[in-house]
């Protein structure tokens, strides 16, 4: 590596860091949808950390795209980093970063505007991310041939099978769920049952025990 | 009930109302004034042509919402006539309270002092559509008195009726707002406001049934005759719904900042109070001791962690266990949550579970440090809600387990003061459980 290939050696790397932590924002981000919990954590804490790390990530992108652009092996215009078909090299993989950069861009705009906007129109576009992500995994293998073999791939694989995990996990709690009508009355049956039912008794032979 | 000497006969007209109460309730205790009688006493409501010109007076008379939140009417007014583009009023009568009576009553008896004041207040911040928020209970009435306004051309503005479902949280502004819109009536985040961004975005009004009613007064008489009553913070009088300790209820409309022992009617030794609910259910427990000495004004109150609320104030008999009434209704508030704050979902119904436990007899040792947890100075329920349905209830709660202590104390032992097993305050049946139960 010498001065003329650092900028690309750091192109390739931050991409592979941006993809570990699009990656952890997904999943996090399935975690909050559902209200889930990380071992140790409160709720809250792993909302702060799905927010915190797609912040990270944005900042490891906005390095990957301007180092691509730096670096004068081949010519990407800066243009590329946000508008499709720009780039003249790798112009279908690079068209892939540059969407879901834009819907990334999208999402966090959004969400920092939550308090203006209605709550549907926040949730659509907070939607995207399920097309972002696999629009920017194809981005990675299709560009560069780092991911296409070795522990890289395997990185590769583990990512793509950890977001597949994530939302199977995701569609099969939503089956499982109640109604929010009926949340209340599922709680109070379990905590607070009405006076004189059979489930007052379990209570008290609960309380007993 | 208590009044004060006016300041100077010479500033009310002589066709205005006595100077002492009641004001908003009519001469004869709970016969309806029909449109007739209501302009023979009153005359038109008193149009002053022009948006705006009302808010100064409201300001002058220092009135404040009598929902229960007694934030100053002038603000919310002023807010509202500021903003930008459409403007909607909506009056609300849905009060959601079990234990008050107070809107029914004045909707049944006083609908035209209500609708006065809705006009008024239209008026005043130039609305472009006018709603009655109801249960339907009260509706008839209204209409009535509504095509009576119509026929004899009173009405600045069209006043549409809307019904309220029978939920605890229904009267709540962003919930009103919500079932106003065509949906659940269920609270949001605020901000926004619904004064800044209510029905269908347009800045909304929303007041209180009691309280437009006091406003159609001010319009008429003026902030002077309105302060000759009340405190110079907390001028005028209220309605309160009070609950005996001999079981009798009434709704009664006393000046504000009067003494506390004139509401409560006076018992035979055995079936004094022993502790009085200040506020209604979000409210305060205190001790009779306590409580008997202080003022009805939220300056006197606030300082023993109490409130006037929407002037609910119940007189627990003795010989009633203050627990189990306390756990009833922990358990009618845990099940009227909304579900879409977690702590509100999940602490309340804990909250009350443990209510329960501590009325029954012999408990945990656990329970008492698990309601710490809840209903303790650094409870993990309060501050995190889109409403003020946790607080309220932890509120609640708290002065539940600090002025029931001893009792708390002798259930732990096996034993029970209860001389009667009969439920003392008023609770409605059923529970949501359907997401129609909201609509």
């Amino acid at each position: 590596m010498n001065g003329t290939t650092a900028f690309w050696y750091a192109s390739r790397a931050t991409g592979v860091v941006a993809l570990l932590l699009l990656t952890a924002v997904l999943v996090l981000g399935i975690l909050v949808s559902r209200q889930g919990r990380l071992p140790g954590l409160p709720r809250f804490a792993v909302t702060s950390l799905h927010r915190n790390i797609s912040l990270l990530a944005v900042a490891f992108i906005a390095v990957h795209v301007l180092t691509a652009v730096l670096d004068t092996y081949v010519n990407i215009p800066i243009l590329a980093g946000v508008v499709p078909f720009a780039s003249s090299y790798e112009r279908g993989w690079l068209t892939l970063g540059a969407v879901s950069f834009d819907i990334m861009l999208a999402m966090i705009i959004t969400s920092l505007l939550r308090g203006r906007l209605n709550r549907v129109l926040w949730r659509a576009v907070h939607l995207l991310a399920y097309l972002c992500w696999p629009v920017a995994f194809a981005h990675s293998i299709g560009s560069s041939r780092d991911l296409q073999h070795g522990w890289l791939l395997d990185l590769a694989v583990g990512c793509a099978l950890a977001v597949a995990a994530a939302v199977s996990w995701r569609l099969a709690h939503a089956a499982r769920q109640l109604p929010r009508a009926a949340r209340v009355a599922a709680i109070m049956a379990r905590h607070a049952p009405a006076p004189g039912t059979r489930g007052s008794e379990r209570t008290r032979e609960r309380i007993a025990r | 009930m208590t009044t004060t000497e006016m300041d100077s006969p010479a500033a009310h007209p002589a066709a205005g109302p006595a100077g002492g109460l009641p004001r908003l309730l009519p001469p004869v205790p709970g016969v309806p004034e029909d449109l007739r009688a209501h302009l023979a006493r009153y005359g038109r409501p008193p149009y002053l042509g022009g948006p705006g010109l009302l808010i100064r007076g409201a300001q002058a008379a220092g009135l404040t919402g009598r929902g229960g939140a007694a934030f100053p009417v002038h603000r919310k007014l002023a807010i509202v006539a500021g903003a930008r583009g459409r403007k909607v009023i909506v009056a609300n009568g849905a009060e959601s309270e079990p234990a008050s009576r107070k809107d029914a009553l004045l909707l049944r008896v006083a609908p035209n002092l209500v609708l006065d004041g809705l006009q008024l207040a239209a008026e005043a911040i130039g609305a472009s559509e006018a709603l009655l928020y109801l249960h339907p209970g009260v509706s008839q009435e209204i209409w009535r008195a509504l095509s009576q306004r119509a026929a004899a051309g009173t009405d600045w503005i069209d006043v549409t009726i809307t019904e309220a479902p029978p939920r605890f949280l229904a009267g709540q502004e962003s919930a009103l707002v919500n079932r106003l819109g065509g949906g659940p009536a269920l609270p949001t985040f605020v901000p926004p406001r619904v004064s800044e961004r209510g029905l269908r975005g347009a800045a909304t009004l929303v007041q209180n049934v009691e309280t437009l009613a006091h406003l159609a007064l001010i319009a008429r008489y003026g902030p002077r005759w309105f302060r000759a009553l009340g405190t110079g913070q907390e001028p005028g009088s209220m309605l309160t719904t009070v609950y005996q300790a001999d079981g009798t209820s009434q709704v009664i409309e006393v000046e504000i900042g009067a003494p506390l022992r004139t509401l409560l009617a006076s018992q035979p030794q055995a079936a004094e109070a022993q502790a009085l609910l200040i506020g209604g259910f979000h409210g305060t427990w205190l001790p009779t001791a306590q409580a008997a000495s202080l003022t009805l004004d939220n300056a006197t109150l606030n300082r023993h962690g109490a409130a006037l609320g929407a002037g609910v104030i119940a007189a627990l008999p003795a010989g009633r266990c203050g627990l189990v009434e306390a756990a009833r209704v922990a358990r009618y508030l845990a099940a009227e949550s909304a579900g879409q704050c977690g702590p509100c979902l999940n602490g309340l119904p804990r909250m009350a579970a443990g209510l329960a436990e501590l009325a029954g007899r012999g408990h945990r040792r656990q329970v008492r440090a698990d309601l710490e947890r809840w209903a303790g100075p650094r409870s993990l329920i309060t501050g995190r809600g889109a409403c003020n349905h946790p607080d309220g209830t932890v509120r609640f709660v708290a002065s539940a387990l600090t002025v029931f202590a001893p009792e708390i104390a002798l259930h732990a032992q096996g034993h029970c003061s209860t001389t009667s097993r009969r439920p003392f305050l008023p609770l409605p049946d059923g529970m949501p459980t359907t997401e129609d139960d909201w609509f």
